[in-house]
Parts: C-alpha cells; structure tokens; sequence
C-alpha cells in the first residue's frame, strides 16, 4: 500500500489516470517502485500494488466497473491492512449461525464510504456461488449473508471482500445486541398495532360521544360498542403487553411504580367498558387505547436514543487493532490475532498503525499521538526502553517494541472494563412518577376496598358494593398521571434537540435537574485542544521575518503547532518563500533544515542546547515554546497556548448562580490545572489524574449523597461519564466520549450546557404541576364514585379534562425560549 | 342503523387490519432496520451504462 500523506484528485478516466500514474483502484499516486502495470485490450493499466490490480481485475472481470465512474471518496486510499484476510474458517466457524445447511454471517465491513461502496459489496458477495442473499447496512457498516455452508465458507466472503480492498472483521452478535434488536422490533410492532386501531376505535367513540348526547338508536350503540370492544383488546393485551408484564413483575416484587399504576388505570377502564356494555352503560375503550398508544410512542423514542449509547464499549474496543505483526527469531514478520500475544514478545508497528497492546519500545525512534488515551493534544517522543499504550498512534517510524501485557490486559481492555463497570454500578435513577405512585397504588386499592366493605355492610340495596369498588379504581387511577412524565420529556426533549442538546433518556433530564456539582475535563472542553500561537519574541529583526521563516520549515506538517504557525500566518497575510529543503524531523524535539545561510534549528531549548547554543531564560513557563536559531545565531521564540473555549468563564458564573460547584479533573500537570482554575473562576482543580483517579474523584462526591455532571471529551474521560449521575460530552469529543455520555451537545458551545440544566429544571417543574392536574380531576370525582352516584359524564370529563391539561402544559415548554 | 352502514363500518376496519398486518410484514422483514441506506440506493440505476451523457 502506498503512503495516504498526499493526496490527489481520483482519476476520472482510465485515460487519465496513465497520465497521472495513479493507482486506478485507490486512486493513490503510485511510487514508481511499486508500479503494477495489467494491459487489458491494448489498454495499459497502471496500479500501486499487486492487491489494486487484483481487485481492478475481479470488479471489472464481474462487469462492475461502473463503480469507478459512481463512487464519490472524499480522499483515495484503503484501510490499513486491506487485501489481507487473517482469518480462518475455524476462527470464523463461531460466528456463523446455521440452521441445517444454510448458515448466516453478520460481519463489520470497514472502509465503505460511499453507497457505490455497499453497492459494489453487495453485487460481488451475491455473484458468490453458494450465496443466497447479501445484504450491507450503510448506517451500521455491517454486512449480512446467507449462504449454503456445503459450498462455500464464512473465510470464503471475508477473501471475497478483502480482495476487493475492504477490511471485513467479524462481528460477535451477543446476547445482549440480540436481544436490544428483539426488543425494537417487537416495541416498534407493538405501537403500530396501537396505532392502527385506536384510529379506528376513535371512529367508533367520535359516533358514541354524538349518541351520548343526541341520543341514539340502542341497537347501535349496542354495535359500536361491540367494535370498540373488539378493537381496543388487542391494544390493551397485544400492545399495552410491557405494561401488564411491569406490573406484574412489581407486584411480585412488592414494589408498585409506575406499570403498575398505568395497568390499573388501562385495565380498570377496559374491564369496567366491558361491563358496562352488558350492562347497558358507557365505555371508556378509548381512554385506555390512547394511554397505551402514548405511552409506547415516548418507549420507541427513549429506546432509540439508549440503543445508540449501548455501542459504546465495542468502539471502544476497536481502538486497539485485532491483529498484530510479531517477529519471530529470525526476524520475519507473521500476522497474528493480538488476542495470543504473549508478554515478552516482539512486534512490529509501522507507521500509521495503532499500537495493539501495551509495550515497551526494543527498537526505533518515533512520535505516538496519545490523544486517545491521555487527551494530551501534542505527539510525545518516544524512544527505546519508553512504554507505549495499546490504542495510541504510531506517527513517524516503523518499531519494534516488547509485550508488556496480553491484549486482554491492555490499556483500552482495562478502561472498557472500567466503563462496563460503572455503568453497571449505576443506580438506576427512581422517576419521580414512580416514587408518586409507590404510595398512591396502595392507597387506591385502601380505598376501593373500604368503598366495597362500607356498601356491603350498610342496609341500603340501591348501590351495588362491587360496582361502587370498581368505579372508585377507574376514576382514581389518574391515567394522566401515566402522561405527567412521557409527554413533557418528549416535548423537553424535541425542544433541546433543535438547540443541539441531546438527553439520552427522560431519567437523565430528571437527573440532569437535579445535578450539584459539575466537574470538568480541562483539554478538549474547557480549552479548545489546539495550541494557538500567543507572542513572537524575535531576539533579531521583526515579528513576520521570524513567522515566515519558521513556516517556510514547516509546510505542510500535520504537527498540532505547525498548524498554529500556518493560522497565525493567515492571519497576518504573510506571503511565503518557497517550502524548505533538506528538513528533518527529530522526534520530540523539533526539526532541523538546511537553508541558504546555514543549518536551521527550530524546536524545544533542548534542541538548541544540543547544537550548543542556549536561550535566554524566561519567567513565562506555562505555555509551549519553540526557539529558533540560524546557523549558530539564536533568533527568538515563539509561544504556544491551548486557548479557552469561548464562553467558559461565563458558563462557570452561571453554574454558581444555579447553586452548583465546580470541579477540574485534568490529566495534565497539577499547576496547569490550577492556572486554568484561577482563570475562569473554577472552585477547585485536580491536576495528574488517570481514568482511575477522576472516578475515584466522582466517587467520592457520589459517596457524599452529591448528584455529579462529568464534562469530558477523551477516552480517559470515558469511565468518569459513565461512573457520573450524568455524564455529558462536547461534538467534536472522542466517539468512545459521545457514547458513554447521557446528554451530548451537538454544538461544541459551552452555553449550551448552561441551557441544557435550565431546561432540565424547567421540565422538572412542568412535570410536578402535571402531576397536580393529573389528580386534581380525578380527586374531585372521587367522592361521587365513593357514594355510588358516579354518572358516566363525570367519569369520562374526569379523564378527558385532566389529560388535555397535562399534555396542554407539557406542550408548553416547546415554546419556552430558553 | 342500515345494513349498508355496518358494512361500511366493517370495511373500514379491514382495511385498517390490512394496513396494521402489511406494517408487521414490513417490520417482520426489516424494513425499518436501515434508515441510512436506502435515499442513496435509488441513485444507482442499473441502466445508465448505456447512456454515456450521465456519465461523471
């Protein structure tokens, strides 16, 4: 594979890409050593490797060749690693589900970026012989086959895939995903049954509603009830299914929440519409389909957002590859699963690559982009005998490093297991509704039973004691009281989205409200992650001549401060000599470049000090510095801050207007911390922390009876979001960050954290007053139904009025303009 | 209450079962599983090879 560093326009015609030697299949520059040349009908074609003509052949040989003209790459190249396939059909035996002969494989395909790409994956897979259907999923990048296990094997697809340049992997469909699947698909029926016929059954009550006041026929009434009857069942039983299963498990458990209540209420109002119907009376079938259609309709939506967060740790995963190269005795390289890596042994890492597993460097200099593991924006130098971390980069040379630890055992292993940790430890947030009806289910029952036992005992006959008891359950079971908490989370949560918050679930929006103190990660949240240039000191000549000359080095570097250089270049407008010669990179310490005048140094005073010369000393040592010198000359320095995001200092005031501390949790150094603290107004600030120590930190205040908000980006942050009552990350963050939090914010603003708690408190609120109108009605009607005079239009006002007024003040909170 | 009006009521409602039992085929089959997919399949007409104008 060739160097992905440079980049060029993909090739529009075969033509064309003679013309630019570039790899038709890759669309890479080819290195004139690695040409491949394949003359086809007189035509030469030109590739970069013996892979991209093999999958040229293969797509243009299976008639597919209009897959160049289609696919649309944002930039060439292949994912490391493709075109081999290292793995078996014993290995992958395992994650075959077969029933008789016919197997099915679900497996991640990696490298797909453009629906040309599922499409081609599609067409060769199903051109297999012994494949029965191929079908790959563009939003979750994962392929699904069935094929005939008597003429092909699973490694069969995988080399089919790989040859075509992708990188299959296998894909390991657990029990929990299997059943997270399940529970969709069987909700997302559930509710369309739900809705189907509570459209009908609204036919029916609309009539029914008329007959009621215009009176009517009892033929028809008679009819109309019969249908609503037989329409709402199924919705009661089929659909409200989750509900019944909840209370009924509750009430096993001695524990009564809110299934409990809501199976009451349907229940009640559905075996009460029953009788009455035999008994001539009115029926409220309506009442309890629409509960369980609302009600469903907020579950689909919460189950969205929670299946999105369960990816989390898998991802995580990833970040370490599946496969290593070790080294044997004589030298040579053989590809193995990193999983038998055993400590003691050689790897090879080239770069580009991520390290597999925790080691420490045998041989080879280089720079390791820790990022992912300590947010640490700047690549570290690395030398023989430094350790490195599984899942950080290698940047700049091929290694060879010694196992420290088995995979099982490495740096990402033990934060997945410290996330799966804290997110079992969690205590599942008890909703406010629930603790509602922990004591109102009891006391409902209390009282339909003393309604039954006064009536049975006292001597009038004019009132049924059953009837009595059960109109006393339907009017006291406040079925709004179901829709207090669904239907203001659902409009709190649609209102937030518009404004790039998201809430991961209606508990986290009651947590979120009731959060105390709120720590920050410090690199990537507070500040924005990248070193922006703060002063020039030229020791000799101005400013600009010292700009340009540095950027003049560094052209085209990727290095975190080379790209502060080029904006404050912009900035300024500075026109620039042509890009150096002769530029050497020397890992952690800066560059060397050979220039008219003489050997150019330009990096850390250690750089400097090595070629003999010595800086002047300066009192400023909280920003980064870069010294410059010119064939013996020193010339001046350039200093290098991580600047504050915009709005932090603010958003600190405003968290102490709402009563909350503030905490900094940073993995860097404790001074940094505290500089960064002092600035914008920070109660306190922990400095050195690994993921084990910012828990341990949220611990802590969890221990103290304190709800916590941790604000973080990295991976090092994953286990603290977890562990938090709530855990929130900025757009922009580590996936692993976005996954593991609760509520993210779509916008890297801070601000929009300060609305996120507002609106959170705000919600809170609506949904205490929901609970007021919920009872209100429904208390008012009790009396009647105690005394056994409940005329039907009490009960069915009763019901009507108070929903309307729960999902009429829910509602406005979509217009607060927070 | 007419005969033809219990008709009708009782087409209304198999034509709503009829909805209802096509929406569980379609979610039995997983349709609903990829949201992401299919707006970009309907660009890849298999015919436009003959067609050299919309060629890219």
């Amino acid at each position: 594979m060739a160097d992905a560093s440079s980049f060029s326009t993909p090739p529009q015609t075969a033509g064309e890409a003679v013309r630019e030697q570039i790899c038709i299949h890759c669309a890479l520059p080819i290195p004139p050593a690695d040409l491949v040349v394949e003359t086809v009908d007189g035509v030469e074609r030109q590739f970069c490797c013996q892979g991209c003509r093999g999958a040229w052949l293969i797509i243009t040989g299976a008639g597919l060749d209009r897959f160049y003209r289609q696919r649309h790459w944002q930039e060439p190249g292949l994912p490391e690693g493709a075109f081999e396939t290292p793995y078996d059909d014993g290995y992958l035996a395992r994650f075959v589900e077969t029933d008789g002969h016919t197997g099915e494989l679900s497996f991640i395909v990696e490298g797909l970026r453009c629906a040309s790409c599922v499409w081609l994956n599609e067409k060769i897979l199903s051109g297999l012989d012994g494949v029965e259907s191929a079908r790959v999923n563009y939003a979750t990048h994962r392929a699904r086959v069935r094929f005939d296990l008597e003429r092909l094997g699973p490694a069969d697809l995988f080399a089919a895939v790989s040859s075509l340049g992708y990188l299959p992997r296998p894909f390991t469909r657990d029990a929990a995903h299997q059943a997270r699947e399940r529970e969709r698909r069987s909700l997302l029926m559930r509710l369309g049954a739900a809705l189907f016929l509570s459209m009908q059954l609204m036919g029916y009550s609309l009539a029914l509603y008329a007959g009621y006041f215009q009176g009517m026929e009892a033929g028809a009434k008679k009819l109309l009830q019969l249908f609503s009857a037989l329409v709402a069942t199924p919705v009661v039983f089929y659909s409200g299914w989750p509900f019944l299963q909840g209370a009924w498990r509750s009430l096993r458990h001695r524990s009564p929440g809110m299934d409990l209540l809501v199976a009451t209420g349907i229940l009640a109002a559905w075996g009460a519409s029953l009788h009455a119907m035999w008994a001539g009376g009115e029926v409220y079938f309506d009442t309890a389909a629409m509960i369980v259609t609302l009600l469903l309709t907020g579950r689909l939506f919460e189950n969205g957002a929670r299946r999105r967060a369960a990816s989390g740790v898998d991802r995580l995963l990833q970040l370490a590859p599946d496969t290593a190269r070790r080294l044997d005795d004589s030298g040579a390289a053989i590809t193995v699963e990193s999983a038998v890596l055993q400590p003691g042994e050689r790897i090879l890492v080239t770069p580009g690559e991520r390290f597999p597993v925790d080691g420490r460097l045998l041989e080879g200099t280089t720079e390791v982009d820790c990022s992912a593991a300590t947010g640490e924006p700047l690549p570290q130098a690395r030398q023989p005998g430094d350790p490195v971390l599984a899942g950080t980069m290698n940047l700049l040379a091929a290694v060879t490093l010694t196992v420290e630890r088995p995979a099982a055992d490495s740096f990402v292993a033990r934060v997945a297991r410290l996330v799966e940790e804290a997110q079992a430890r969690r205590a599942p947030i008890q909703q406010l509704a629930d603790r509602v009806s922990a004591w109102f289910v009891p006391l409902v029952a209390a009282m339909a039973a003393a309604t039954w036992l006064f009536w049975q005992l006292s001597a009038s006959q004019e009132v049924s004691p059953l009837l009595a008891a059960v109109a006393v359950l339907v009017i006291a079971c406040p079925c709004a009281l179901g829709l207090a908490t669904p239907t203001a989370i659902l409009v709190a949560s649609g209102a937030a989205a518009g404004r790039g918050i998201l809430f991961r679930g209606g508990d986290i929006i009651e947590a979120v409200a009731a959060v105390e103190v709120v720590a920050f990660d410090k690199t990537g949240t507070l500040t924005e992650g990248r070193p922006q240039l703060v002063a020039i000191e030229p020791a000799e000549g101005t400013a600009d001549e010292l700009l340009a000359r540095v950027a003049c080095a560094e052209t085209g570097s990727n290095h975190p401060l080379a790209l502060g250089v080029q904006a404050e270049v912009r900035r300024r407008g500075l026109s620039l000599a042509p890009a150096m010669t002769g530029v050497r990179t020397l890992p952690g310490l800066g560059l060397t470049a050979d220039s008219p005048e003489g050997l150019q140094l330009i990096g850390s005073r250690q750089l400097l000090v090595g070629h003999g010369i010595i800086p002047p000393l300066h009192e400023d040592t909280a920003a980064t510095e870069i010294h410059i010198a010119l064939a013996g000359r020193y010339l001046g320095r350039l200093l290098f801050r991580d600047t504050i995001r915009p709005g932090a200092g603010e958003l600190v005031t405003a968290l102490h207007r709402l009563g909350i501390r503030t905490v900094l949790l940073s993995g860097d150094s404790q001074a940094a911390a505290e500089q960064l603290a002092a600035r914008i107004g920070i109660d306190e600030a922990r400095g050195g922390l690994l993921p084990e120590g910012k828990c341990a930190r949220l611990q802590a205040e969890r221990d103290a009876g304190r709800r916590v908000m941790m604000v973080g980006d990295g991976i090092n942050d994953a286990p603290a979001l977890a562990l938090a009552d709530v855990g929130c990350a900025l757009a922009g963050g580590t996936d692993i960050a976005l996954t593991t939090s609760d509520l993210v914010l779509t916008v890297p603003r801070l601000d929009r954290l300060q609305e996120a708690l507002q609106l959170a408190r705000s919600t809170m609120s609506i949904v205490r007053q929901n609970l007021f109108w919920a009872f209100v009605y429904n208390l008012a009607a009790l009396p009647l139904a105690a005394a056994g005079g409940l005329a039907p239009i009490h009960a069915a006002a009763a019901m009507a009025l108070s929903s309307v007024c729960v999902v009429a003040n829910s509602l406005r909170l979509g217009r607060k303009k927070s | 209450m007419t005969l033809s009006t219990i008709a009708l009521i009782f087409l209304s409602l198999c034509v709503g079962a009829g909805v209802w039992l096509v929406f569980l085929w379609a979610v039995r089959r997983g349709e609903f599983d990829d949201p992401e997919g299919p707006k970009f399949r309907m660009l890849d007409d298999d015919d436009d090879d003959e067609n050299p104008s919309r060629k890219r």
